[in-house]
């Protein structure tokens, strides 16, 4: 210890240092820019294809709604976590938060969605409320109505010969429409994701 | 406004017990709370204590989803806080479930229902900065003319 | 002659030292301790019920939620499950992302239950200093993916985001802070004659109760056995050249001591990583097949094991989740605190095996 009693009492007797010691506070700290905060949009143009949507681990996160200027998607704030993924899942980057945007520019990574549907034979009533509801087969087949018979074989799905035939799996848009107004809980949708990452050729 | 209102004004804003309790949360907006002890974001140099008497406290942090076992001593950890009170939820559990609130779980969410919940943090779990933004802000506000306001 | 009144003491779900509720009974003779059982059940959410049906990218934040604290190892253990059962490669570089990031959890949880046991023993000075040491490693965590907690940094394959290179700068030059300042405090730790006094011979298990206990983790580590360490069959590990720690004399001492070994134990093996990083990509795709496999990793507090089942989409079948602190918990009640000589050692043991309850109850 070099210094003495005395140096100490000098120091603390001047009056700056008397103004910090009562008076000074540590402002909070600034939020970080890399921070992934709850996701804002970017001004680039939304053509509601609900991929964001169908990526959201939370119930109630994350809505596309439309507005006088077109669709955007809404946050909820008290039900997001976070967790940046409808931002890479986005194909036209409409949300931002922190650099997930960014990086997700500089590194190529993106996701893969492919959707399944798996009928529960013993369960499916053939009430076919799952085609009427379904909002692809309504843009296929307008006419289709009425426990889901028709005569067209465009649609995803429809009771023919007896039982819920699933005809074109792939126009599949992963919404779980079917799945929440099916009354027996028979039909499901997989949305399965698969994460890539596709580096940039050489040359 | 007299001369002692105003002092009870300046002291309720300026020192503020609080006291958390942990309803069903995963740790992870606690330690955002124990966080904000620490020297960097210091709760401690605005006169908030953290300390976890519910008969001495003034604001009650509550985290995590409801779970069925907090129903009733959740209401009594309340009750035997003395007024002014006031309860502020800390990260999207208490308001929404999180992630949580699918069918078949156990929790029973927004805490809301069962104790009058004032301000809510959201974020999961919401950074400290924004927990003590909350709190600095709202203290003030609940507490300012307590005794006017009664009467 | 004096009588000595057995009284049950109730160390109660709401205590300042406690973050998580949980009820310690003592059944004590004057100050003595007798015996002890712990209460829990307070945060039970039915997690892994929820979890059924879903798809990784839904189980994943469901499992980093399990507990707040050790988030990263569950997303670790969860998606490498996950891989096992669909037979997904992880690319090199993004193998060694994924020990980095692990390794950042590790110090910030283990430098966060030396606080809890020095804020216990009400030495806040030291507690204060680590706390604020625990803020360096939160912000590098939050420089690579974003967030401080829950990170949700790993997905199938590999992981979410890259390291760049000027933050590879920043974070060597925090380690070597991190460094630095932490033999400062293990010092303090180490040689302070109060601090011996509350924490040598306090709580003290044997070898071998600790084997019939099944005890995980820092506790078994610091009896004596080595050998508990899940990261010896690690493939990434093993290539840095791994090898676990362990003391011996199983006191609250040699439990705190072992945490602040492992934490510079981290520091040397992400700054391994840093000079073995090749340059690649971060994902190597691969979606979940069916079929089901068990799989151990480990956290913070000990050895953490997931089984899973799939069905032919990725969707989880069956799950169960076997976390570190049940064990370490039930090992403190019943063996630790038998014959602690005082009430005020019964909150200082308990922390010092690091317990975190809402791990053991999801």
């Amino acid at each position: 210890m070099a210094t003495s009693l005395s140096y100490y009492l000098r120091e603390m007797a001047r009056g700056e240092w008397l103004r910090k010691f009562l008076f000074v506070k540590t402002a909070p700290y600034e939020t970080p820019p890399h921070f992934r905060d709850y996701p804002r949009l970017t001004g680039k143009e939304c053509t509601h294809c609900l991929a964001c949507m169908m990526i959201c681990p939370t119930p109630g996160a994350i809505e596309v709604l439309k507005t006088e200027n077109g669709w955007n998607p809404v946050i909820y704030p008290g039900h997001c976590i976070r967790c940046g993924l409808c931002v890479e899942a986005c194909p036209e980057g409409v949300l931002m938060s922190g650099r997930i945007l960014e990086s997700q520019f500089y590194d190529n990574t993106g996701y893969a969605s492919t959707f399944h549907i798996t009928v529960d034979r013993v369960r499916c009533m053939r009430c076919g409320n799952c085609s009427v509801a379904c909002p692809v087969n309504k843009e296929e087949d307008p006419q289709l109505a009425a426990t889901g018979t028709g005569a067209n074989d465009a649609v995803i799905m429809r009771v023919k010969g007896g039982e819920l035939q699933i005809l074109h799996e792939e126009k599949c848009t992963g919404c779980k429409t079917c799945e929440e107004t099916c009354p027996n809980s028979a039909i499901r949708v997989a949305r399965v994701v698969e994460a890539i990452h596709v580096p940039e050729e050489e040359g | 406004m007299s001369f002692l209102q105003s002092i009870k004004n300046s002291v309720r804003s300026k020192s503020i017990h609080v006291s958390y309790v942990n309803v069903g949360s995963c740790n992870g907006c606690d330690i955002e709370v124990l966080a904000m002890l620490a020297p960097r974001y210091d709760i401690e140099q605005y006169g908030i204590y953290v300390h976890n008497n519910p008969r001495e406290a003034d604001v009650l942090l509550v985290t995590g989803a409801f779970t069925p076992q907090w129903e009733d001593k959740l209401k009594s950890i309340w009750d035997k806080i003395p007024e002014p009170k006031v309860a502020i939820a800390i990260g999207n559990c208490p308001i929404s479930g999180c992630v949580f609130n699918r069918r078949g779980s156990y929790v029973d969410p927004p805490v809301a229902k069962h104790i009058p919940i004032a301000a809510e943090v959201p974020g999961c779990p919401p950074r400290p900065t924004e927990i003590l933004n909350a709190v600095l802000s709202l203290a003030p506000l609940v507490f300012k003319d307590y005794e006017e306001k009664q009467s | 002659m004096k009588k000595t009144v057995d009284v049950s003491l109730p160390i109660g779900p709401l205590h300042p030292c406690f973050k998580e509720p949980a009820r310690i009974r003592c059944e004590t003779k004057g100050e003595r301790v007798i015996s002890a059982e712990m209460d829990l059940g307070y945060v039970k959410k039915g997690i892994e019920r929820i979890m059924r049906g879903r798809p990784w990218q839904e189980v994943m934040f469901l499992a980093e939620r399990i507990c707040g604290i050790c988030s990263v190892i569950h997303n670790m253990v969860c998606i490498e499950t996950l891989e096992k059962i669909s037979g997904v490669e992880v690319p090199e570089r993004a193998a060694y992302l994924r020990v980095i990031v692990n390794e950042l959890d590790r110090i910030q949880s283990h430098i966060l239950a030396n606080f809890s046991y020095c804020y216990t023993i009400e030495h806040e000075t030291l507690a204060m200093y680590l706390l604020n040491l625990r803020e360096t490693a939160m912000d590098m965590l939050e420089l690579i993916t974003g967030a401080r907690v829950t990170c949700a940094y790993m997905v199938p394959g590999g992981v979410r985001f890259d390291l760049r290179d000027e933050d590879r700068i920043t974070l060597e030059a925090a380690l070597d802070h991190m460094d630095h300042e932490l033999r400062r405090y293990v010092g303090m730790f180490e040689h302070g004659p109060l601090v011996a006094q509350r924490s040598k011979g306090v709580g003290i298990i044997s070898r071998e109760d600790v084997i019939e206990a099944h005890g995980v983790g820092p506790v078994a580590r610091a009896s004596g056995i080595p050998e508990s360490d899940r990261r010896c069959e690690h493939p990434t590990y093993q290539k840095l050249g791994f090898t676990p720690l362990s003391y011996e004399e199983g006191d609250n001492y040699a439990r705190v001591m072992i945490r602040f070994d492992e934490v510079f134990q981290s520091i040397d093996l992400i700054r391994r990583c840093l000079a073995n990083m090749v340059p690649g990509t971060i994902r190597g795709g691969g979606a979940i097949k069916a079929g089901e496999a068990t799989h151990a990793g480990e956290a913070p507090r000990g050895e953490l094991t997931y089984y899973v089942k799939t069905d032919e989409y990725g969707r989880i079948v069956d799950i169960t989740v076997r976390t570190p602190s049940i064990m370490n918990i039930e090992s403190c009640a019943h063996y630790m605190l038998e014959g602690v000589s005082s009430a005020a050692d019964v909150t200082s043991t308990f922390i010092s095996a690091d317990p975190c309850i809402a791990c053991t109850e999801r």
